[in-house]
C-alpha cells in the first residue's frame, strides 16, 4: 500500500503523453527524425515510455482509490480564467470510475503502441503516427480525469480531432478521407447536444464542477425538466461518440485508419468516451425516468441492430466495427437498467478482447494483405499464434465460460433480469447473434483453404504480396499473447463483486438505492452460455460446411462420382439453409438500406440543401458594384420601415 | 410663405436621392462620381439648414457653427476622395479601356 | 501638451509615414548604389513606427495619462488604448507579411506610408468622440485603403479598388447624412452632448432619430461588413493584394466595430433607442452569420471563401452588440465579448491570410483545389493554416473557442437564446468548409513535390499569429481582463 496519490502525480499521468507528443512534434519540426534512420524509431520508444509511466502512475491511483473504497479523492480546482462574475476552473479528480478507466486506457494503449512498432515499420508517416497516438492517449486521459464539465468537453473535442487525424491517416486514399470527414461531422451533431447541455446546466445552476452537478441532481436541487434535458443533451453527445443508433453510421467507415488505431479507438479511447460520459453523470441520469429510459431503449436497439449487420459484412474489420457498436449498446443498456458496475466492468473486459480482435485482424492483414474474409481462409495453419489468440478473444466476446466476456456479460444479463425482463430477452437475443457472427468470422478466416489474399498498399510490404501467408513478427505477437492472457483472466477480478464496489463507491449517498443490484443466478449463466454455443454451432453449420464445398469446386480437377453425388445431396440440404440465409440477409439488407438511405439521406439532404442555396445566393453576387449599392439602399429602407412600422402605420391611418 | 427648416430638409432629401440614383444607375464612372458628390452636397445643405434653424434657443454660437465647420471638412474630404477616384478611373481605363461600371465584373460569385 | 501627448500613438504613425516618403526620395537622389538596401530599410522604418506607437500607448497607461485631448475631440481611455494596441499590432504583422510580397513592386514607400496612415485613421476612429473628427478619421482610413486595394494596378486589383471606392463613398455619404440628422436633432456634434439630449428626448423626434440611427448603421455596416452592406466584401477581398485583404478583414472591420460601439453606446445608449438598434443588430447578426456561411460553402477561391467567412464572423461579433441593450448588466458582458472576439479574430484571420500569401505566391493560384497536398510540400505552413482554420471553426484549445463560448454565453444570459442557437448551428456549417481546406491540404495528392518555403519575415509573422492564438486559447485571462477594462468605459 502506497501513500495517497498527490495531485501533481495525477497531473503527470495526463501530461506524460502530451509531453511525448510535444517532443516528437518538435523533433520532427527540427528535421531530426528522418524516416528509416535510427532516430526515427525514437518516437515510438518515447511514446511507449511515456504511456508506460502513465500506466504505472495509474496503478498508484488505483491503489489510492482502493483504500478509499472507490470514493472520490478530491483536489482543489485551480482558477483558470475569471470573466467578471464568471469563473472557470480546471482540476483533476480521481475516484473508482476514473481509476478503472485510467487502467484501461493506459494498458490497452501501451500494448497497441508496442504492436504498432511492427505494424507501422517503414511507413513514411511513422513519426506523425506516434505523435498523434500520444496526443490521442493524452486527450483520453484528460477526458477521464477532468473535474469539470467544460474541461471534459475540451478533451472530448480533442479526442474527436485526434481520431479524425488518425482515421484519415492514409490520406491519399479517397475512402480514408471520406471516412474521416464522416466521423467528424456525425460526432459533431452529437456534440451539439453536449454543448447545449453544458450551456443549460451552467445557466440554470451556475455550476460546471462535475461533483457539484452530481450532488445537486442527487439531492433534487435542480428542476426535473432541466435534469431531463441536460441528461438527454449529454446522451446525444455520448451517442455520437459511442456510435449509438442513429448516430452509429460513422464507425463502420472509420475502419480506414491503420488497424492499431482502430484497436485503440474501439477498445479504450474514442468510442468508450460516450459510455464513460453517461457513467460519469450516472447520478444525473438515474434521477430522470425519461433520460434513463432513452438510454436503455437506444442501447437495446443499437445492440440488436449492429449485431445483425455484423453477420452479413464481409470485411473483417467491419464485422468488428459492428460488433463494437453492438457491445457499446450492451454497456448503454446496462447503464440504462441502473447497473453502472456491470456496464463499466463490461467496458473493462471488452477493452481487452476487442483490442485483441483488432490486433489479430491486423496480423491477418499483415499476412494476407486484405481484410476481405472471402479472400482468406485456412490461416489457422499458417498463423497458429494469431489463430489461437483471436479465437480466445472471439470466445470471450461470445461470453463462453470462463473467459472475461462471460463474467461481465453475465452480470449485465442478471441485472437486466432483475430490473427489466424485456431488456433481458433482448440482450439474450444479442448473445445469439454475437455468437453467429463471431463463429462466421473465425470459420471464414481461419478455417478451410487459403484463398489468396491481396497485394498490400502500405508499409514496407507495399505491393509485395507474400507468396504464402506467414506468422507476424514477435513484436506484433507479444501484445496478442499478453492480451489473450488478459482476456482470459480479467473476468475474475470481479468474481467477488469487488470491482462493483469501487465503481459505485463514488456515487452520492442519495442515489445508492437506485443502483441495480442483482445476485448471481445460475440458470441465467447456463442459458447464456448455451445460447452462445448454439450460435457458434449455427455458424459452423453454415459457414464451415460451405467452405468445404467451395474447396471442392476449386479442386474440380479430380472429380469423384461419389463426392458429386454427395454434393448434389448436400445442395439439397443447403437449399433450406440458403433460403434461410437469404431471408436473414434480406432483413439485414433492409437494415442496411435504412442506414444508408434514410439516416445518411437526411444528413446528405440537409447538406445538399445548403449547397443548393449557396449556389443560388452566390449568383446574386454578380460583380455589379451598383447592384451592391442598391442592396445597401434597400437594406436601409427595410430596416427603417421595420423599426418605424408603428409610426408608418399611424401615418396611413391604420 | 416663409421658407422653413422643413423645406431645406426636403430639398436635401431630394438631392440626396437624385445623387444616390445617379450613383447607382449611371454607367459611366465619372457620372457615378458626380452622383456621389451630389449626395455629399445634399448632406452639406442639411447641415447648413440645421445650423441656420437651431433646434434649441439656447444654443451657443460655437455650437451652431459646428455645423458650418462640419461642412468645410466634408468639402475638403470629398475633394480628396474625388482625386483618388479619378486616379482610379485612369488606372481602370488603362487596364480595360473602358470606365463603364457595369462592365467591371471580373470579380463575381 | 497633454493633447499632443495623448495623440502620440497616432501622431508617430503619421510622422513615420512622412519620414518613409522622404527617405524614399532621399534614396532616389542617392542613386542606384544604395538600391539594394531600400526595401528592407523602408520596411524596418514602418515596423519601427508601429513599435513606437505601441510603446507610446503602453507609456500612456504606465503614466496614467488617459484623458481627453484637443478640447473634447479625442478621448484616450482604456477602450481607445485597447484598439491602439490592436491596430498597431495588426499593422505590424501586415507589414511583416508584405515585405516579401512587395519584392517586385516599385512603390514600396507609398505602400507603407498608406498602411501607417490608415492605421492612424483606425486608431482615431476608436478614440474620437466628436462627429466631425469621426468623419475625418473614417475617410482617412477609407481613402488610404482604396489606394491600397488597387495597389497591384492590374485588372482585378484596380477593379476591386474601384468597387471599394464606389461603395465606400456611398456608405460615407449615408453615414454622413445620419450624422447631419443627429446634429439637427440634438444641436451638437459631441457624442456626450448628443447622449444627454437623446436621453431627455420625447416622442416627437423619435422618427428622425431612428432614421439617423439606421443611416449610421448602414454607413458603418459597410466597414463592419454585415448583411446587407457586405456585398463588396468577396469581390474586394479577392481582387486586393493579399496582405491588404488581411488588413481589411481585421483592421478595417475592427475599426467599424470600434466606432459603432463608441457612437451607439455613448450617443444612442439611452434605453428608448438602444432597444431598437439592439433588435436590428440581433436580426442582422443572424442573417449575416447564415448568409456568410452558406455562401462560403461553394467557394473555390480561398480569398473569397475567407471573405464570406469574415461576413459570418462579423455576424458573430454583432451578437455581442445585440446583447448590450437587453439589460443594463449585460452592457459589460456584451461589449467585452465583442472586444475579446476582435482580439482573437485579429490573430486568427491574420494567420490564415499570411498562410494564403505564402502558399498562393508559390503555387500561383488562390484556388482551394490547388491547395491539394500542401501538407506534403510545407508541413509547417499547412499546420499553421490548419490551426487558424480550427480557431475560426471554434475548436478548443484555440482562441476561437473561448471567443465563441464567451459570445454565446452573453447571448444566453441576455435571453437571446434563439440567437445563440443560430450561432451554434452556423458553427456546424462553417466547420464544413473550413475543414474542406484542411482535408484538401492533407489528403489530396500534390501537383508537384517541390517544397514551399515561406520567406523569413512571412514565417515570423505566421509564428506570431499562430502562437498568439494558441496562447490566448490556453491562457485567455490577460486579454479577457483587457477587454473588460476597455468595456468598462461605457459602464
Amino acid at each position: 500500500m502506497l501513500n495517497q496519490i498527490p495531485e501533481g502525480v495525477v497531473w503527470a499521468i495526463l501530461f506524460l503523453p502530451f509531453g511525448s507528443f510535444a517532443v516528437i512534434s518538435l523533433a520532427a519540426l527540427l528535421g531530426l527524425t528522418r524516416t528509416g534512420s535510427w532516430e526515427a524509431r525514437f518516437s515510438g520508444y518515447l511514446t511507449m515510455a511515456a504511456i508506460a509511466a502513465s500506466f504505472l502512475l495509474s496503478l498508484w491511483a488505483l491503489d489510492s482509490v482502493l483504500q478509499e473504497d472507490g470514493a472520490r479523492i478530491g483536489y482543489d480546482a485551480h482558477e483558470w480564467v475569471t470573466v467578471g462574475s464568471l469563473r472557470f476552473d480546471i482540476g483533476v479528480t480521481v475516484d473508482g470510475l476514473t481509476a478503472i478507466m485510467l487502467i484501461v486506457v493506459t494498458s490497452v494503449s501501451l500494448l497497441v503502441q508496442f504492436y504498432s512498432q511492427g505494424y507501422m515499420r517503414g511507413d513514411p508517416g511513422y513519426n506523425r503516427y506516434y505523435a498523434f497516438m500520444s496526443l490521442f492517449t493524452g486527450s483520453m486521459l484528460g477526458l477521464v480525469l477532468a473535474s469539470n464539465i467544460l474541461q471534459l468537453f475540451v478533451f472530448w473535442e480533442l479526442v474527436g480531432l485526434c481520431s479524425y487525424l488518425l482515421i484519415g491517416f492514409w490520406f491519399y486514399r479517397d475512402s480514408a478521407r471520406r471516412a474521416a470527414t464522416k466521423a467528424f461531422v456525425v460526432t459533431r451533431i452529437g456534440d451539439l447536444g453536449f454543448l447545449s447541455a453544458i450551456l443549460l446546466i451552467w445557466t440554470k445552476t451556475d455550476q460546471l464542477d462535475i461533483g457539484q452537478i452530481q450532488h445537486l441532481a442527487a439531492t433534487g436541487m435542480i428542476g426535473s425538466s432541466v435534469i431531463t434535458w441536460f441528461a438527454l443533451g449529454l446522451f446525444a453527445g455520448a451517442a455520437g461518440k459511442s456510435a449509438q443508433f442513429p448516430l452509429h453510421v460513422w464507425l463502420p467507415d472509420a475502419m480506414e485508419g491503420p488497424t492499431p488505431v482502430s484497436a485503440l479507438i474501439h477498445a479504450a479511447t474514442m468510442v468508450v468516451a460516450g459510455v464513460y460520459l453517461v457513467a460519469r453523470f450516472f447520478p444525473v441520469f438515474i434521477v430522470s425516468e425519461e433520460a434513463i429510459n432513452a438510454v436503455v431503449v437506444v442501447g437495446a436497439i443499437t445492440a440488436i441492430m449492429a449485431a445483425s449487420l455484423a453477420i452479413v459484412a464481409t470485411d473483417i474489420k467491419r464485422v468488428m466495427a459492428y460488433s463494437t457498436i453492438s457491445q457499446l449498446g450492451y454497456m448503454m443498456m446496462a447503464l440504462g437498467v441502473g447497473a453502472i458496475g456491470a456496464a463499466i466492468f463490461h467496458l473493462f473486459t471488452h477493452a481487452f478482447f476487442k483490442a485483441l480482435l483488432f490486433l489479430g485482424a491486423g496480423s491477418v492483414n499483415h499476412a494476407t494483405g486484405t481484410f476481405d474474409m472471402r479472400k482468406m481462409g485456412g490461416l489457422a495453419r499458417f498463423m497458429p499464434v494469431t489463430f489461437l489468440t483471436t479465437t480466445v478473444a472471439g470466445l470471450a466476446l461470445v461470453g463462453v465460460f470462463p473467459l472475461a466476456g462471460f463474467w461481465s456479460k453475465d452480470e449485465i444479463l442478471i441485472e437486466a433480469w432483475a430490473e427489466k425482463p424485456l431488456i433481458f430477452w433482448t440482450a439474450l437475443a444479442g448473445v445469439f447473434l454475437t455468437a453467429v457472427y463471431v463463429g462466421r468470422m473465425l470459420f471464414l478466416t481461419f478455417g478451410g483453404e487459403y484463398k489468396g489474399g491481396e497485394a498490400s498498399d502500405h508499409g514496407a510490404q507495399a505491393n509485395s504480396r507474400p507468396a504464402e501467408p506467414h506468422e507476424s513478427p514477435w513484436v506484433m505477437l507479444l501484445p496478442l499473447v499478453v492480451l489473450a492472457t488478459l482476456a482470459t483472466t480479467v473476468g475474475f477480478v470481479n468474481i467477488t463483486g469487488g470491482m462493483n464496489d469501487i465503481l459505485e463507491g463514488w456515487l452520492p449517498e442519495e442515489t445508492h438505492e437506485l443502483v441495480a443490484a442483482g445476485d448471481f443466478v445460475l440458470w441465467i449463466s447456463v442459458v447464456s452460455v448455451a445460447v452462445g454455443l448454439a450460435g457458434l454451432g449455427l455458424a459452423w453449420a453454415i459457414y464451415s460446411r460451405k467452405a468445404i464445398r467451395a474447396e471442392e469446386v476449386s479442386a474440380a480437377l479430380e472429380p469423384v462420382q461419389v463426392l458429386l453425388d454427395r454434393k448434389y445431396y448436400l445442395d439439397d440440404l443447403y437449399e433450406t439453409v440458403i433460403v434461410k440465409g437469404v431471408i436473414m440477409r434480406g432483413a439485414a439488407a433492409a437494415l442496411h438500406a435504412w442506414d444508408r438511405y434514410v439516416i445518411d439521406g437526411v444528413v446528405n439532404g440537409l447538406a445538399s440543401l445548403m449547397r443548393f442555396s449557396s449556389e443560388k445566393y452566390r449568383l446574386a453576387q454578380s460583380g455589379q458594384a451598383q447592384l451592391y449599392g442598391a442592396a445597401i439602399f434597400i437594406g436601409v429602407i427595410v430596416i427603417v420601415a421595420s423599426v418605424l412600422q408603428d409610426e408608418l402605420l399611424g401615418i396611413v391611418g391604420l | 410663405m416663409a421658407i422653413e427648416l422643413e423645406h431645406y430638409l426636403i430639398l436635401g432629401a431630394l438631392l440626396f436621392s437624385i445623387g444616390l440614383y445617379m450613383a447607382l444607375a449611371k454607367r459611366n464612372f465619372v457620372g457615378v462620381l458626380m452622383g456621389i458628390e451630389m449626395m455629399f452636397n445634399a448632406v452639406n445643405l442639411t447641415f447648413i439648414a440645421f445650423s441656420r434653424f437651431p433646434r434649441f434657443a439656447d444654443m451657443t454660437d460655437a455650437e451652431r457653427l459646428s455645423g458650418h465647420v462640419f461642412v468645410i471638412f466634408v468639402i475638403t474630404v470629398a475633394a480628396a476622395e474625388a482625386a483618388v477616384a479619378l486616379a482610379l478611373a485612369m488606372l481602370v481605363y488603362r487596364n480595360r479601356e473602358t470606365i463603364d461600371v457595369d462592365r467591371m465584373d471580373l470579380l463575381k460569385w | 501638451m497633454d493633447s499632443v501627448n495623448r495623440f502620440g500613438p497616432e501622431l508617430i504613425l503619421l510622422a513615420m509615414a512622412a519620414v518613409i516618403i522622404l527617405a524614399d526620395i532621399g534614396w532616389a537622389l542617392a542613386g542606384t548604389g544604395a538600391e539594394r538596401m531600400r526595401r528592407p530599410a523602408l520596411g524596418a522604418l514602418a515596423l519601427t513606427g508601429t513599435a513606437a506607437s505601441i510603446i507610446w500607448s503602453a507609456l500612456l497607461i504606465a503614466f496614467d495619462e488617459q484623458g481627453e485631448a484637443f478640447s473634447g475631440m479625442i478621448r484616450v481611455d482604456d477602450f481607445a488604448l485597447f484598439f491602439n494596441f490592436l491596430f498597431a499590432g495588426t499593422a505590424a504583422i501586415v507589414i511583416l507579411a508584405s515585405i516579401d510580397f512587395l519584392r517586385r513592386n516599385r512603390f514600396v514607400a507609398e505602400y507603407y506610408a498608406l498602411i501607417l496612415a490608415s492605421t492612424a485613421g483606425m486608431m482615431l476612429l476608436a478614440s474620437t468622440i466628436d462627429l466631425i473628427a469621426i468623419f475625418v478619421a473614417l475617410e482617412l482610413t477609407g481613402i488610404s485603403l482604396y489606394i491600397l486595394v488597387a495597389f497591384m494596378k492590374d485588372g482585378r486589383s484596380s477593379e476591386a479598388g474601384l468597387k471599394y471606392l464606389l461603395l465606400g463613398a456611398i456608405s460615407s455619404a449615408v453615414a454622413l447624412y445620419g450624422m447631419a440628422y443627429l446634429f439637427g436633432i440634438t444641436g451638437s456634434t459631441s457624442l456626450d452632448e448628443i447622449g444627454l439630449v437623446v436621453s431627455e428626448a420625447n416622442g416627437e423626434t423619435r422618427s428622425a432619430l431612428v432614421l439617423a440611427m439606421v443611416f449610421l448603421i448602414a454607413g458603418f455596416g459597410f466597414k463592419m461588413a454585415i448583411v446587407p452592406f457586405q456585398m463588396w466584401v468577396p469581390d474586394v477581398y479577392e481582387g486586393a493584394p493579399t496582405p491588404v485583404t488581411a488588413f481589411l478583414s481585421v483592421g478595417s472591420k475592427a475599426a467599424g466595430f470600434a466606432v459603432v460601439m463608441r457612437i451607439f453606446l455613448t450617443a444612442l445608449g439611452d434605453g428608448s433607442i438602444s432597444s431598437d438598434w439592439a433588435t436590428v443588430f440581433a436580426i442582422l447578426a443572424a442573417i449575416s452569420m447564415s448568409l456568410g456561411n452558406i455562401t462560403a460553402l461553394v467557394q473555390g477561391n480561398i480569398k473569397r471563401m475567407l471573405g464570406y467567412s469574415s461576413i459570418a464572423q462579423a455576424g458573430t461579433f454583432l451578437i455581442g452588440l445585440a446583447v448590450v441593450a437587453a439589460a443594463d448588466p449585460q452592457l459589460l458582458l456584451g461589449t467585452s465579448a465583442v472586444l475579446f472576439f476582435l482580439g482573437t479574430y485579429a490573430f486568427t484571420n491574420l494567420g490564415a491570410f499570411i498562410a494564403v500569401i505564402a502558399i498562393s505566391s508559390k503555387i500561383g493560384s488562390d484556388q482551394i483545389a490547388d491547395y491539394a497536398g500542401v501538407a506534403k510540400r510545407s508541413p509547417l505552413l499547412a499546420l499553421g493554416l490548419t490551426i487558424c482554420l480550427l480557431s475560426l471553426t471554434g475548436i478548443p484549445p484555440t482562441a476561437g473557442f473561448i471567443a465563441k463560448v464567451y459570445v454565446f454565453n452573453a447571448a444566453v444570459q441576455a435571453d437571446l437564446v434563439w440567437l445563440a442557437i443560430v450561432g451554434v448551428l452556423n458553427s456546424v456549417v462553417a466547420a464544413y468548409y473550413y475543414l474542406r481546406v484542411v482535408l484538401n491540404m492533407y489528403t489530396a495528392e500534390p501537383a508537384s513535390e517541390e517544397s514551399i518555403q515561406p520567406g523569413y519575415y512571412l514565417g515570423l509573422a505566421m509564428v506570431v499569429a499562430v502562437v498568439g492564438l494558441l496562447v490566448i486559447g490556453i491562457f485567455p485571462s490577460p486579454l479577457l481582463e483587457a477587454s473588460e477594462a476597455a468595456a468598462r468605459v461605457f459602464g
